[in-house]
């Protein structure tokens, strides 16, 4: 059984390759070769005690004696990421680069409970409700995770700022298809025009991709989230020497 | 299937008459059941495979249009002005396809401000438009088409003024193959003014703007003259989605002129090696999926060349229209070897052709003006100034000098210059009998300058076949129902050849058409 079948049809080559990697089995913190877990098309449950006997090699030396079997035993002091905006060292960017790929080689159900449309939560943790997102949503919650664990994509780009998911997508989980608005960009990223004034050329102003003749345009055009950004300008002009964070 | 294994047709990515014919007779056979929808690709393609007519439609709007450009925003003001629920779906990502990077000039015989009148240019009227707009297409114009565009221009361009806020510049000025002067121009200098117009106009009447939304089948479901298109199948993202359309479809998607293979199929001379002035998204599909409804297309040989477009890119930017308003002041265009290759006050398609006829590896040819042409050719020293700076223009005191940082033998252009000269002062044209004039200035005093150039595709003057009321028409010569087109996705206006500034007058009228009528028909449930 290999572990396509649970990760679903989610056909991109980045997501495919990060999957081949899990699936031949990964280093875990002790160093030592893990047997994949894909036994299961729909992995049961586990609590972090499944795997983990203890947390000691895990956390830093003045870190609080964990009592607990179960994520819940955490939030107490690390507010997950719907919580509070923009809060730091957050759980969900602890937790989801050290258990999923390449890193890692766990899958969502493997800690949270799912029944599609009804119900998101964390395994373990009585009355955890986050949300019910369609099959649909969950494959995009997938391969959007795992590009922002790691990919050479703008997502991961923010994951190594620190900057998580309801940093972009509000507390909500974010259903399939969600497109960012320039407002939500430029919540961080602006105003406007100290942007377009960062984004000025030295040689030739008027090359400046955040005015252009194009009028105003959304973000999304050349800046993608979970895939390779790319240049709109150069479709045309072809000639211009231009990259872009994220691109390929 | 046993089509696959009979001798195949010449088909060349369109419709072949044997297909077309089997098509009708199987599907109409197949409509009895009430779920296969009408396919006329031609048999054996991938797109011939038989569709199923959607059984739920997850979008419902009155008029849905294809294409965000001139027509498209223009359809949709007249079809939510009219009440219809109206939405138009962009593929791109970004609205405005070629239009808005279009060069904003408009023909039109008046407008409110009535420059030609107060300026003393001369006279005007849509007729006259209209006998120089034929006469510019050799006479395969459909003549009722044009009538259109003549008499709905001039109302067209005080519409999107005084609704729409668009700005002209003070002045109209006698494009090449126009008797009258009668071009407008944008202030901005591009087609934005027009596009940002006409999205005023049809947002402020409700109508929505679906971007990232590409059409990939048109929903009909058999070809009998009374069935209606129902609606659109869309990608939008990674979805399919299925719209319906209770009223009308309208297909405002412009040309083809990226699409290569169907440029080669009518005109072979369109080769791959061609660069393009055109957005990416200028590729056609939608002549495609008109003809497998049925659609009839005219005049799809007839592609216009831009005979003087940046040649490493193909694009048409600022300095690339100077060489199009030179010539009536003298400018000249030279080979690498120095020499003129055609009279430069010819036609696109002559300009361009002369240059490809210069062999393999003729490419680019170059424009020599001098710095007393500027300003009367419409041009700017701002404009210069930046060109220069991006290595678009190089100046130089002397023509010496200037073949020099061209790499072109500095007898050779001297020789011609100085040629060039001597007609100018005799009023004759020796070598290619241009028709001289007194407004012409001899290259005689610096600074000058060179601007390379090349011809790239521009213009499909052909497509889907309309009427006069924006109507589609079918292969039998019947309208299809529900189903209209405007603007550069039709054939017909322009003959074998479009004039310059009666792009946008032809699409924002046929566009208003398409819309008003669009907005009053009916399709079955």
């Amino acid at each position: 059984m290999s572990s396509g079948s649970r990760f679903g049809d989610w056909a991109t080559a980045g997501v495919l390759a990060l999957m081949a990697f899990a699936a031949a089995g990964v280093m875990n913190s002790a160093g030592e070769q893990s047997e994949p877990r894909h036994a299961t098309a729909t992995p049961a449950p586990m609590t972090c005690g499944s795997c983990h006997t203890d947390y000691d090699g895990l956390l830093a030396e003045d870190h609080p004696k964990i009592s607990g079997d179960t994520v819940g035993a955490c939030l107490d002091c690390h507010p997950t990421d719907r919580a509070s905006r923009s809060a730091r060292n957050l759980l969900s960017a602890r937790l989801h680069p050290a258990h999923l790929p390449p890193k890692g080689d766990l899958d969502c159900e493997h800690c949270h409970t799912w029944r599609a449309a009804e119900h998101f939560g964390l395994a373990g943790v009585t009355d955890d409700n986050r949300g019910a997102p369609t099959a649909e949503d969950m494959q995009w919650m997938r391969a959007g995770m795992l590009t922002w664990v790691g990919s050479g994509f703008l997502d991961h780009l923010h994951a190594r700022a620190g900057i998580g998911c309801a940093d972009c997508h509000g507390r909500r989980l974010p259903p399939a298809e969600t497109t960012l608005t320039n407002e939500q960009c430029l919540a961080c990223h602006g105003p406007l025009e100290k942007l377009v004034e960062r984004s000025t050329p030295s040689d030739f102003a008027d090359r400046n991709p955040h005015q252009s003749h194009l009028g105003e345009i959304a973000c999304t055009v050349c800046h993608k989230a979970h895939m390779a950004s790319s240049v709109y300008c150069l479709g045309c002009h072809r000639n211009f020497e231009m990259t872009i964070p994220g691109g390929q | 299937m046993a089509e696959q294994k009979e001798p195949q047709e010449k088909s060349i990515g369109t419709i072949t008459r044997r297909s077309m014919l089997k098509g009708t007779v199987a599907l109409g056979a197949a409509a009895m059941t009430g779920s296969w929808a009408l396919n006329m690709a031609a048999p054996g393609r991938a797109e011939a495979a038989p569709k199923k007519l959607p059984d739920s439609w997850d979008e419902t709007w009155d008029v849905v249009i294809v294409g965000s450009g001139f027509a498209g925003m223009a359809a949709a003001a007249e079809a939510a002005g009219a009440g219809a629920k109206t939405v138009i779906l962009e593929k791109m990502p970004t609205y405005g396809g070629n239009s808005i990077i279009n060069g904003g000039v408009y023909a039109a015989w008046d407008s409110q401000f009535h420059y030609r009148q107060n300026l003393n240019l001369g006279d005007d009227s849509p007729e006259l438009h209209a006998e120089d707009t034929i006469k510019g297409g050799d006479y395969y114009n459909l003549p009722d088409l044009v009538q259109v565009v003549a008499k709905g221009a001039a109302p067209a361009l005080d519409w999107m003024i005084s609704e729409g806020g668009a700005r002209v510049r003070p002045t109209v000025t006698r494009a090449g193959g126009h008797s009258a002067y009668r071009t407008h121009t944008g202030v901005a200098g591009v087609g934005r003014e027009f596009t940002d117009a006409l999205r005023r106009i049809a947002e402020k009447r409700g109508a929505a703007i679906a971007l990232n939304s590409e059409v990939t089948w048109i929903w009909r479901r058999d070809a009998y003259p009374q069935s209606p298109v129902l609606g659109l199948e869309v990608k939008r993202g990674r979805r399919t989605l299925n719209i319906r359309a209770d009223r009308a479809v309208i297909l405002a998607s412009g040309g083809f002129s990226w699409d290569i293979k169907m440029r080669l199929a009518h005109n072979p001379r369109m080769v791959e090696s061609f660069n393009c002035t055109n957005q990416p998204g200028a590729t056609g599909e939608m002549i495609r999926f008109a003809q497998a409804v049925g659609a009839d297309t005219l005049h799809m040989n007839f592609i216009q060349l831009y005979p003087f477009a940046e040649p490493k890119t193909g694009i048409l930017d600022t300095p690339a229209v100077y060489p199009f308003n030179g010539p009536g002041y003298g400018i000249i265009y030279v080979s690498k070897a120095g020499k003129r290759f055609v009279n430069e006050l010819e036609r696109r398609d002559v300009c361009a052709f002369a240059q490809i006829h210069l062999g393999p590896d003729a490419k680019p040819t170059w424009s020599i003006f001098n710095e007393a042409m500027v300003l009367k050719m419409g041009g700017s020293n701002e404009e210069v100034a930046a060109g220069i700076e991006k290595g678009r223009f190089i100046k130089a005191d002397t023509i010496a000098e200037l073949a020099g940082k061209l790499n072109i033998p500095a007898a050779a252009l001297q020789e011609t210059v100085a040629k060039h000269n001597q007609y100018i002062d005799g009023g004759k044209d020796a070598d290619f009998n241009k028709p001289m004039t007194k407004a012409m200035i001899p290259l005689a005093e610096g600074p000058f300058y060179g601007l390379a150039q090349w011809p790239a595709v521009h213009h499909t003057m052909g497509g889907i076949r309309i009427d006069d009321r924006a109507r589609v028409i079918d292969i039998f010569g019947n309208p299809i129902p529900s189903l209209f087109a405007a603007g550069e996705v039709t054939g017909g206006v322009h003959g074998s050849n479009r004039l310059g500034s009666n792009a946008i007058p032809d699409a924002v009228s046929f566009g208003r058409v398409a819309g008003t009528n669009g907005a009053k028909a009916k399709t079955e449930a």
